[in-house]
Order: structure tokens, then C-alpha cells, then sequence
């Protein structure tokens, strides 16, 4: 028996380092046995709390009738977008102000400042310019993104020594070899870290937005919801969220922040 | 301090290019109120605001709120955090969990909370405390755990007990850490709060610029939204940041946009 | 190769924090042949790395002239290539395509600048690195792939700063007797830069001591090639020599 017992957890053992993906589901198990019991027992209003069983029904449900893929569908392409042009304007900027000391004194402090309103604040009069529709959201989206991109960018670039531009210019790199060679491959970890940032920000950023001024995606679901006192769509909606960020920040995000920093020995960790 | 005065006036600089092209081209191409205020309607609302309290008692109901949601949540966090990091069996089993929560933190919390708890003080609190408590204890495992066990063990032979492990090991060690989740968290929460505030309830600094828009006041909105940016400047940039800098910089190498 | 004038060359910086202006280099002529080995030496702070740098491009002088090759100096360019303290590998690049940074910028074919690469490696016994990051190697490692990489570039003229003060004293002996025997091979034009008179006597054609940003003198090396440590550790002539280095040194 003993002998019996060992062997499994061996196996589990191995099983987790194979697959560590595996590793980071074991203490949800728990989590949810205890959620179900809980609801089971009734300690709260079912109305208040319901319990995985719904949860899993409802999300049945929701596909079936083809809502959920349709509102994720949404609330993906709109992230995407918002981070593409993030990124696409805030490695630029956040290179010429890296570089030029006249744009960083400019620009610099309007960069802190506007990033500090933050992206809901500007809500009202976005609403007020574009109306309720994929604008305003596209527009929020990209001003949550763009900043931490920006802002790391600066960091990284300031942060190549200086020698590393004066051996690239001693063997013969031109102004323009000298952004790609140096500057770009220097400031990439950072780039990368501001891209996490920015789409961990941009990511909430949506939710609001769509809670707020929304018609379709996840956090409008989630608002529908509240609407009609649904809270296992609500908490489905969460759990949805919380999934899918997980999985993009833990198994795309960090596996490249990692990648580029490591190896480069740029980060220790 | 010479040196000091100029960099300072250098930083205020670009706000007043600022301020004079929006003083000079506004009224200039005659841009509807309605689109985007002028300046001197901004500085007017700014003054009626405070003259009437209405301004002052929007920022003190935010305010409290996030202290009172970001206070509850340390107290909390933070030992929650050092006791379950402890073990390093129990912190890697648990890890994944905290950062499940720590990635829903704040704004995917509002539908529950303003369920749950009505609309009002209550769920903005409960947001912020979430977007504040889950990545707070987070960080804090995180750094006690990290903390290489030649230092515990060393502390250990040199006589340490259980209490100065605690508070001349394992709270110093993780320090940093904290520090960061602390700040982070407060991001998310400053804009928890916003939206929050947008939605559920009829008091705060969301709640201001909502409601202008519905009367297309743009004058009061851009007048939330410069006070909104100078308190987050103020809390991030005179608070924490300079928190951050004396136990990362001073003791790692980190630096952070 | 080309060979190397500065002619009563100075630099005065401007520190703006104090508002004063501090001269470092003073009025510096020199003359190195082509193909030579000048080692300069002197105390901290006489102004070494500011003529280095003068050379090198990298900040500009306020009097005098630098001419390589019979052409003023303008700017950083790859007929001075600059093997640096700090290695300055680009970390993004394996050891091979830093080697090849130089022929890239060239605009050399894949193919060949790998070929060239590899040579170069080869000369410096670092083969088995040529696929690995900086960060992966020794100190002494990066090092030599600092210096090949600057000679793959094949410059005029070779700048050295202290290039051996950030590694142990074993591996800098090593690295020595490889310089000497690759500079034999190749016989670029080196300015070398160090505070260690026993190096600057092992390695150059001549040595000359400064102090206070002037020209104190000038010590030609006659010891035979190749040098090694093993022989000349109990030479007579080296110990006169970097005696009376040493002495010049310390009289500054
Ligand atoms: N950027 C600068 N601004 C002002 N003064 C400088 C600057 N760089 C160097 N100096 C001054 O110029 C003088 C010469 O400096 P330099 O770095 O050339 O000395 P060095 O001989 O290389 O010294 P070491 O052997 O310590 O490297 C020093 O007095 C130094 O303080
Ligand atoms: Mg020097």
C-alpha cells in the first residue's frame, strides 16, 4: 500500500515538472472543491453566490447560443488592436525621447502627467467626442497601452552604456545601423516589460470600458449581468478573464520577458 | 539647490507651452464648449468648486475611500503574505493562485462588489481593497520566498528567534517587494476607483466627471480629470516612488519607469 | 595601417557644476609609426583615457591635431578600432556575430563575415565560444573577443584602455603573451593604455609616461620577440627597464 502510494506521488511528481502548466492548476483544485461546498451547504443565498456546477452550466450555455465566443471574439480584436497601435507609436516615441535630450526635457513630464489621468478618466469626454462605439474603446485602449511602453523604452534606452554606442560607432555603424544594431536589441527586455505592463493595464482599461460604455465583450457581459442580477454570469465572466489574461501574460509575456533578458544576462533573476 | 531650482522650472516648462497653446488656440479656432472647454471655464469651475465645497468633498470621499480599502488591505496582506511564505512548499503550491487573483484584481471586481454590497462606499472599498490585497500578498510571498535560505540559516545560527527572524529577516528581505506590489496595486486601484466611481455611487471624483458629461459640462470634466492626474502624480511621484527608490535601488540594482 | 600624429594636442572640459574649466591634457605631440606598440602609462587621473578617447572620436579636443594616416580625426570610424575596459560586447549577439559586427557594418556578405569571424576566433583560441552569448563567458574570455573583435574590423589603428585591469592576474599574463603573439601576426599600429608598468614594458615597442595631461618621456623597449613571462620574468634588461619606468612614473 505504502509502496503503492509513493509510486503515485512519484508519478505526480514527474507529472508536474513535464508539464508545469499542470503544477499551476493542482491548488485551484481545492479552491474550487471548497467553493462547491460552500454553495452546497447554502451558507450564503443561492441567488448571492451559486456554485461551480451553474457556473459551468451557464458557460454551456452561453456557447451553445454562441454569445460568449462572439463578446470574447470582441474583446480580444479590441485589445489587440489597442496594444498594436500602443506599440506601434510608443517604441518610436519612447526611442526619441531616449535618445534626444531636447524631447526628453519637452516631453518627459507631459508623459508623467498625462499618464497619471489615466486611461477611465478619460471616459466622459471620449464619450462626448466619439460616442458610445469601437473609437472611444479603441482610443482608451491604446492610451492605457502606449504609456508603460513608452516609459520603459526611455528606461531602456537610457539605461545602454555608453561604450556600447562607441564600440558600434568605432566598427563602422552608421546614425541609422546604431538604432537597429544597438538601440533597439539594448532596449528590447524593457520594451518587453513595458509591453506587459501596458497590456495588463490595457486589459482592465477594456473591462471598464466596456462595463461603462459598452455593447458587446466580456465586461458588457459581465454588466448585463449585474443588470439582471446574474451572478453566475458575472462570476463566469470573471473566472473567463482571469483564464485568458493568465495564459497570455504567464505563457506568452513572461516566457518572452524572460528569453530576451536572461540569456542577454541584461536581467538577473 | 540652484541646480535644483532650474530642473524644476525645466519640468514645469512644458506644461506651460501647454497652458498658452490651450489659452491661445481654443478660442482662437472658436472650438465649441461643448467639445472642449476653455481654459478660464476650467479655472472657473476649478474656483466654484472649491468655493462651494462640492470639489473638495468629491476628493475627500475618493481619497477616503482608497485609504481606507488600501489601509485594510495591508493589514491584511502582508502578514497573510510573510506567514504563507515562509514554507517553501506552501508558497510555490499557492503562487498560482495569488496570481490568478492578483491578474483579476480591481476593475473585474465591480459588477460583484456593487451586488454583493449596493451601490455605494461599500463595493468601491471592497474594489480597492481587492485590486490592493491580492497583489500586495502576492509580492510579499514572492520576496519571502525569495530570500536565499543562507540568509535565513545564517540569521538562524546567530541566534535569531522566531520574532527577529520575522522582523530583521523575512520583513526587511521582502521589503522591496511589497513596496512594488504596493505601488502597482494602488494603480490598479486609482482606476478601479474611477471607474467604480463612475457607476455606483453619487459622490467622488468619478462620479464628478460622469455626470458632467451627461450635461456636457466639459469645463468640469477636464477639471476632474487635471485634478485626477495631479493627485496620482502627487501620491506616485512625493510617496511611493521615493519608497521604492530607498529599499530597491538602495539594496538591488532594479530601476523602474 | 597607417601611422599616427597628434601634434600639441589639448582638451579643456567645462564642469558645470562648479562653472570652472579643468584642463586635462595639456600640449601632447607623439608620433606612432606605423605598425608600432606604444604602451602610455602615468598615475591616475593624468589624462589617459581623455587622449584615448580624443583618438578614438568619441569626445572632441579644444587644440591641436590628431592625424591618422595623414587625415585629422573627425568622429568615431573603423580605422580606429577601440578594444574597451568594460569589453562591451553587445549582449544581444553571440561571440561569433560580435566578431562579425565590424564586417556587417561593411556591408561584407553573411557568408564571409562568418568566414572572417571564424579566423579571427581561431587566433584567439576561442572556437568552442564562437555560439555563445557574452554573459555565458569568463572575463578573460570577454575580453578576447573584445580585442578580436575590434582587429576583424582590420582599423588602421588599434585603441586600448586598460583592456586586462578587470580580470585576474593569471588570465591577464595569458592574454599578454596572446596580444604580443597576435600582434606579430597581424602588426596593427596599438595604442595601449595601462597602469601596470611590468605590462607596458612586456608589451610595447615603446613606452611613454605622462603626468599631468604633458609627455614626460619617452622609453624605447629593445627586448627580443616573441616575449614571454616565463623568460623574461628574470630578464636583466626588462627589470632595467621597467625600473627606470617605474622610477619616471613615480618622480610625476
Ligand atoms: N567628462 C569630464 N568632465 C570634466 N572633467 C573630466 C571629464 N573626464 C575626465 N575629466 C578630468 O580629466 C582628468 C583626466 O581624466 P582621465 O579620465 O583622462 O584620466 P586617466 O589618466 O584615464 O585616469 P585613470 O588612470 O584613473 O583612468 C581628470 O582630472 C578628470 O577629473
Ligand atoms: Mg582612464
Amino acid at each position: 500500500m505504502k509502496q503503492f502510494l509513493l509510486k503515485m506521488w512519484s508519478h505526480c511528481v514527474r507529472l508536474a515538472a513535464r508539464w508545469p502548466s499542470i503544477a499551476s492548476i493542482a491548488p485551484f483544485i481545492p479552491v474550487v472543491a471548497a467553493w462547491w461546498i460552500v454553495t452546497e451547504l447554502q451558507i450564503f443565498p443561492r441567488v448571492f453566490l451559486p456554485g461551480p456546477v451553474e457556473v459551468v452550466r451557464s458557460f454551456g450555455s452561453l456557447v451553445y447560443t454562441g454569445i460568449l465566443p462572439a463578446y470574447l471574439q470582441d474583446s480580444i480584436v479590441r485589445l489587440a488592436v489597442g496594444a498594436f497601435w500602443g506599440v506601434a507609436l510608443g517604441i518610436p516615441l519612447g526611442i526619441l525621447v531616449g535618445l534626444n535630450k531636447r524631447a526628453r526635457t519637452a516631453l518627459w513630464p507631459l508623459l508623467l502627467f498625462f499618464q497619471a489621468i489615466g486611461d477611465i478618466a478619460w471616459l466622459p469626454i471620449l464619450v462626448i467626442w466619439f460616442g458610445y462605439g469601437l473609437t472611444t474603446i479603441t482610443v482608451v485602449i491604446v492610451y492605457t497601452v502606449i504609456f508603460p511602453v513608452v516609459l520603459n523604452t526611455v528606461l531602456g534606452v537610457r539605461s545602454i552604456p555608453i561604450t556600447l554606442h562607441r564600440a558600434a560607432q568605432s566598427l563602422g555603424a552608421s546614425r541609422i545601423r546604431m538604432l537597429w544594431e544597438v538601440v533597439l536589441p539594448g532596449a528590447l527586455p524593457n520594451i518587453v516589460t513595458g509591453l506587459r505592463n501596458g497590456l495588463g493595464y490595457g486589459w482592465r482599461a477594456l473591462i471598464a470600458t466596456e462595463i461603462i460604455v459598452g455593447t458587446s465583450g466580456i465586461g458588457f457581459l459581465m454588466f448585463d449581468a449585474r443588470r439582471s442580477g446574474s451572478v453566475v454570469e458575472i462570476l463566469l465572466g470573471m473566472i473567463i478573464l482571469g483564464i485568458l489574461w493568465y495564459i497570455v501574460d504567464s505563457w506568452i509575456l513572461a516566457p518572452i520577458e524572460r528569453a530576451t533578458g536572461q540569456r542577454w544576462g541584461l536581467v538577473t533573476r | 539647490m540652484l541646480w535644483r531650482l532650474s530642473s524644476a522650472l525645466w519640468f514645469c516648462a512644458p506644461f506651460m507651452v501647454l497652458l498658452v497653446l490651450w489659452a491661445v488656440f481654443i478660442p482662437y479656432f472658436d472650438v465649441n464648449p461643448r467639445l472642449f472647454p476653455h481654459l478660464s471655464s476650467v479655472v472657473q469651475a476649478g474656483i466654484e468648486g472649491v468655493e462651494d465645497g462640492t470639489l473638495i468633498r468629491h476628493i475627500g470621499a475618493s481619497l477616503l475611500r482608497v485609504a481606507v480599502g488600501t489601509v485594510l488591505a495591508l493589514l491584511i496582506a502582508v502578514p497573510l503574505g510573510v506567514a504563507m511564505g515562509v514554507s517553501p512548499i506552501i508558497s510555490s503550491f499557492l503562487t498560482p493562485l495569488f496570481r490568478f487573483f492578483s491578474v483579476l484584481a480591481g476593475i473585474a471586481w465591480i459588477p460583484i462588489a456593487t451586488l454583493w454590497f449596493g451601490y455605494g462606499f461599500g463595493a468601491i472599498t471592497f474594489v480597492i481593497f481587492n485590486a490592493v490585497f491580492f497583489i500586495v500578498t502576492y509580492n510579499t510571498l514572492l520576496g519571502v520566498s525569495t530570500i536565499p535560505l543562507q540568509v535565513r540559516n545564517a540569521a538562524a545560527s546567530l541566534g535569531a528567534g522566531r520574532w527577529a527572524m520575522l522582523t530583521e529577516v523575512l520583513l526587511p528581505g521582502a521589503l522591496p517587494n511589497i513596496v512594488t506590489g504596493i505601488r502597482t496595486g494602488l494603480g490598479f486601484a486609482w482606476r478601479g476607483l474611477i471607474a467604480a466611481e463612475m457607476i455606483a455611487t453619487n459622490v467622488g471624483l468619478g462620479y464628478m466627471l460622469f455626470v458632467a458629461r451627461d450635461f456636457y459640462r466639459t469645463e468640469v470634466i477636464v477639471l476632474g480629470m487635471i485634478v485626477i492626474g495631479v493627485l496620482w502624480l502627487l501620491l506616485d511621484r512625493l510617496v511611493l516612488a521615493p519608497i521604492e527608490r530607498a529599499t530597491i535601488e538602495r539594496w538591488g540594482m532594479v530601476q523602474r519607469a | 595601417m597607417k601611422d599616427l600624429t597628434i601634434r600639441n594636442l589639448s582638451k579643456t572640459y567645462f564642469d558645470p557644476y562648479a562653472g570652472t574649466n579643468v584642463t586635462a591634457v595639456h600640449d601632447v605631440s607623439l608620433k606612432v609609426e606605423q605598425g608600432e606598440f606604444v604602451c602610455i602609462v602615468g598615475p591616475s587621473g593624468c589624462g589617459k583615457t581623455t587622449i584615448l578617447n580624443m583618438i578614438a572620436g568619441f569626445i572632441p579636443y579644444t587644440g591641436g591635431e590628431i592625424l591618422v594616416g595623414g587625415r585629422p580625426v573627425k568622429g568615431p570610424g573603423p580605422d580606429r578600432g577601440v578594444v574597451f575596459q568594460s569589453f562591451a560586447l553587445f549582449p544581444w549577439r553571440t561571440v561569433l556575430e560580435n566578431v562579425a559586427f565590424g564586417p556587417k557594418m561593411r556591408g561584407v556578405r553573411k557568408v564571409e563575415r562568418e568566414q572572417i569571424a571564424h579566423e579571427y576566433l581561431a587566433l584567439a583560441k576561442l572556437t568552442e565560444a564562437a555560439g555563445r552569448y557574452p554573459a555565458e563567458l569568463s572575463g578573460g574570455m570577454q575580453q578576447r573577443v573584445g580585442v578580436v573583435r575590434a582587429l576583424a574590423n582590420e582599423p588602421d589603428v588599434l585603441l586600448m584602455d586598460e583592456p586586462f585591469a578587470s580580470v585576474d592576474a593569471q588570465t591577464r599574463m595569458t592574454l599578454q603573451e596572446e596580444l604580443t603573439r597576435i600582434w606579430q601576426e597581424k602588426r596593427p599600429t596599438v595604442i595601449f593604455i595601462t597602469h601596470d608598468v611590468a605590462e607596458a614594458v612586456f608589451l610595447a615597442n615603446r613606452v611613454v609616461a605622462l603626468s599631468k595631461g604633458r609627455v614626460l618621456d619617452d622609453i624605447a623597449v629593445d627586448l627580443p620577440r616573441p616575449r614571454s613571462w616565463d623568460a623574461l620574468n628574470d630578464d636583466a634588461r626588462f627589470k632595467e627597464l621597467s625600473n627606470r619606468v617605474l622610477q619616471l612614473v613615480r618622480s610625476a
